[in-house]
């Protein structure tokens, strides 16, 4: 399938391209936020006021797209969390009032599938529909979906995307789990911190796919997912995954590797650099920061390398001169969930 | 593309911690909805609830896991009935393990149903419990993936409602196109103060048993409860015993309102419609419907609606929901398994507490049990934010 338009909101300037114009946004300490563009054409005033936040970057990320294509026939969305902060209004209020009455907005925009719903909603799209939440493959599920519908040829054109937000309340729990780095450092300096923890990001990233070329930005040839390899079969599934889409060593020029500054994880980027020497590297969380579904922006800036965009020097980790033709992007969450997704130029 | 067939089932629910209990309930017309035992919210005093008939440490006792930490009651009633369907399909642990089994769960309120925990440790009240890495929904599906070493796909859906009728035509399209060739299917949810609450605000919480498809319906109760399926390719189920066939599959979404159905029932036909075309039959090909029947006011004349549109009169239909109360994302594989129940054992259940029909349509579930000849099943599961779904299952 071909990515034939995209959009993203992300804690750089994405949503208007202008990341690619050399404005590489730093952050200090390990809370990375969207830059939002104004959603004021796009979202009735009432209706955005009453948004959580996953709801708004997920609207605001997918509805240009829509609008502007028109003939969009599902809507696939993956999400850790959804509106995980929407989730906890609700549950203070419970607690607040003792279970007495409440007001079920944030209840209803809590559900993940909510995102999807109210694109539908207001497309009045009422075609395929679906909400995967497989945290950290969740991006990669959407992507299969997508997959198997266009192999039984009912549809031609859908809506993929990822959306997680940084919430306050999502970032304690998961500051408890571990996840975040004790120190504050730059996010120029993210990738070579060799500490424990990574830093909490968030966006939303939607993608056109098409079964037709025309038009096409690159080519989504395929995706892989799996959860709790052991390290010596990370490489091999690597080897497989190419060989199954008849791309060979050589062929490969480019790996785009979700390095998150975490020593307890990157390895794994390591051990894949190492088994393909000739590539060049590109990294993209010292951009975004790390969460659940990062590989959606990664699929984002990877399509855009391909289209021919200039290429932030921020993101060459390792350079192999070679001018890009397939770019294999490796993203795992905690070491736990690994996703492969294979873009070719067209 | 290849054939689909179930070839294990595993089920928990209020009406039964395994299959066979849930059949006999199903037979007695026994609803397992009654006062609350074990959720601790203050509806427990004024409202009945489907919930699982143990508590959350037998069913721990009861499954010998490697690692309990940080498991919820929802993750051990996945686990359950998990264990029940890999049993009754025979399968190995290198079958389950094998890169090609995928394992495509579904869940609304995941982890969160330790509702206390989630508040303290979200507001920084604790010093972080166990269970700070268990909230999100798709918590149980790593902790099963781990604990039996799953290495192919695994996933899991939430559209909220309807989330594991999804799981199921997720699986079956995997296998369809080859690129699985088993795949475990299904979904859980447990009771906590979150959704009884979320539910309650919506005014659709019903403080009475609740009465699906009946005019004077006062809305739904909440339940909780576990199924897993086993799929199995035509290519590899062999002389293996089976127990139905996933026939066809339809998802739309109904593009109305939130948490409503447009009163046409838009995205019912089209759900209802793309699961006949996708299972290659007629619409008087269906024997019975085991309708989404929460007994909101919303869905249950909305549903009919749909089924007025699609059928020529009416199959005879019923709502399962009666017995296990609305279980949230498990309810599409519940149901699953008790339509193939209804296949298996050529046996229709009754709806219970229906007793005047909706006026506009006049039409009664099932009313008492019944013995039928049931060959293909459609099963409905609707959610907030419109999503629709539709399973043909047929007799194998």
């Amino acid at each position: 399938m071909y990515i034939t338009d995209l959009y993203s909101i992300s804690p750089q300037k994405t949503f208007d391209n202008s990341l690619f114009d050399g404005n590489v946004e730093v952050f200090h300490g390990n809370k990375y936020y969207a830059i939002e563009p104004d959603y004021t054409d796009l979202i009735p005033r009432g209706l955005l006021r009453r948004m959580g936040k996953a709801v708004r970057i997920g609207i605001g990320a997918g509805m240009p797209l829509i609008e502007k294509q028109n003939d969009i026939e599902g809507i696939i969305i993956g999400t850790a969390t959804g509106g995980l902060d929407d989730c906890i209004k609700f549950l203070n209020q419970i607690v607040e009032y003792d279970e007495g009455t409440l007001t079920p907005t944030n209840f209803v925009q809590s559900t993940p599938n909510s995102i999807g719903g109210h694109l539908a909603l207001m497309s009045k799209n009422t075609g395929y529909n679906n909400t995967h939440m497989g945290i950290g493959t969740a991006f990669e599920s959407t992507i299969l979906d997508a997959l198997l519908l266009f192999e039984e040829g009912e549809v031609s054109k859908l809506l993929i995307g990822n959306v997680e937000e940084n919430s306050p309340h999502n970032f304690n729990i998961d500051e408890f789990a571990g996840h975040f780095k004790a120190e504050e450092i730059l996010s120029s300096e993210l990738l070579g911190s060799n500490t424990e923890g990574s830093v909490c990001g968030e966006g939303a990233n939607m993608f056109v796919v098409s079964t037709n070329k025309e038009n096409a930005i690159c080519e989504l040839v395929d995706v892989h997912q799996f959860t709790y390899p052991t390290s010596c079969n990370i490489e091999e599934r690597a080897t497989q995954f190419l060989e199954k889409n008849d791309i060979s060593l050589n062929d490969l020029d480019s790996l785009m590797l979700g390095f998150c500054g975490d020593l307890r994880t990157d390895f794994w980027y390591t051990d894949v650099m190492s088994a393909f020497p000739e590539t060049t590297v590109y990294s993209y969380k010292n951009l975004v920061g790390e969460y659940p579904t990062a590989s959606g922006f990664a699929t984002w800036l990877a399509s855009n390398i391909l289209d021919g965009k200039k290429i932030p020097k921020e993101i060459i980790y390792r350079d192999a001169k070679r001018a890009p033709q397939n770019i294999l992007i490796y993203n795992n969450y905690l070491g736990t969930q690994h996703g492969f997704i294979l873009l070719k130029k067209v | 593309m290849k054939k689909v067939f179930v070839t294990g089932m595993g089920v928990i629910s209020a009406i039964g911690n395994n299959t066979a209990e849930n059949l006999t309930h199903l037979r007695n017309g026994k609803t397992g909805i009654a006062k609350a035992k074990y959720v601790r919210s203050n509806y427990a005093q004024t409202h009945p609830f489907a919930e699982v008939k143990s508590s959350t440490e037998d069913l721990k006792s009861r499954l010998n896991l490697k690692t309990t930490k940080g498991l919820t009651r929802t993750d051990y009633i996945a686990f359950t009935a998990l264990k029940e369907a890999v049993e009754n399909s025979q399968l190995t642990l290198k079958e389950i393990s094998s890169e090609n089994t995928a394992f495509i769960s579904a869940s609304t309120i995941g982890g969160m149903c330790m509702t206390d925990q989630l508040y303290e440790d979200a507001n920084l009240i604790s010093s972080g419990s166990e269970f700070v890495e268990s909230y999100p929904g798709s918590t149980h599906a790593l902790k099963i993936a781990k604990e039996y070493h799953l290495s192919g796909v695994v996933n899991t859906i939430n559209t909220a409602c309807s989330s594991s009728a999804n799981a199921i035509m997720l699986g079956a399209k995997l296998i369809k196109s080859g690129r699985a060739t088993r795949a475990i299917v299904g979904g859980t949810d447990s009771l906590g103060k979150f959704s009884i609450n979320g539910f309650n605000a919506l005014q659709i919480l019903s403080n009475d048993h609740c009465a699906p498809f009946d005019e004077n319906r006062k809305g739904l109760n909440l339940g909780e409860g576990a199924a897993y399926l086993i799929l199995e390719s035509e290519e590899i189920v062999g002389t293996k015993k089976t127990y139905a066939e996933i026939l066809g599959y339809g998802n739309s979404n109904d593009a109305f309102h939130p948490s409503s159905l447009s009163e046409d029932a838009v995205g019912i036909v089209e759900c209802i419609s793309k699961a006949l075309k996708s299972a290659s039959i007629n619409p008087d090909e269906v024997d019975y419907i085991n309708a989404h029947g929460t007994a909101t006011g919303n869905n249950d004349i909305t549903e009919l609606t749909g089924i007025n549109k699609v059928f020529s009169g009416f199959p005879p239909f019923n709502s399962t929901k009666s017995y296990t109360g609305h279980t949230l994302g498990a309810a599409g594989a519940i149901e699953a398994v008790y339509s193939i129940l209804s296949i298996n054992n050529n046996e229709l259940f009754s709806s219970l507490n229906c007793n005047t029909p909706i006026d506009k349509f006049n039409q009664l579930p099932i009313k008492e049990h019944i013995n039928a000849n049931v060959k293909t099943v459609l099963s409905n599961s609707f959610g907030f934010g419109g999503n629709c779904t539709s399973l043909i299952i047929r007799e194998s």
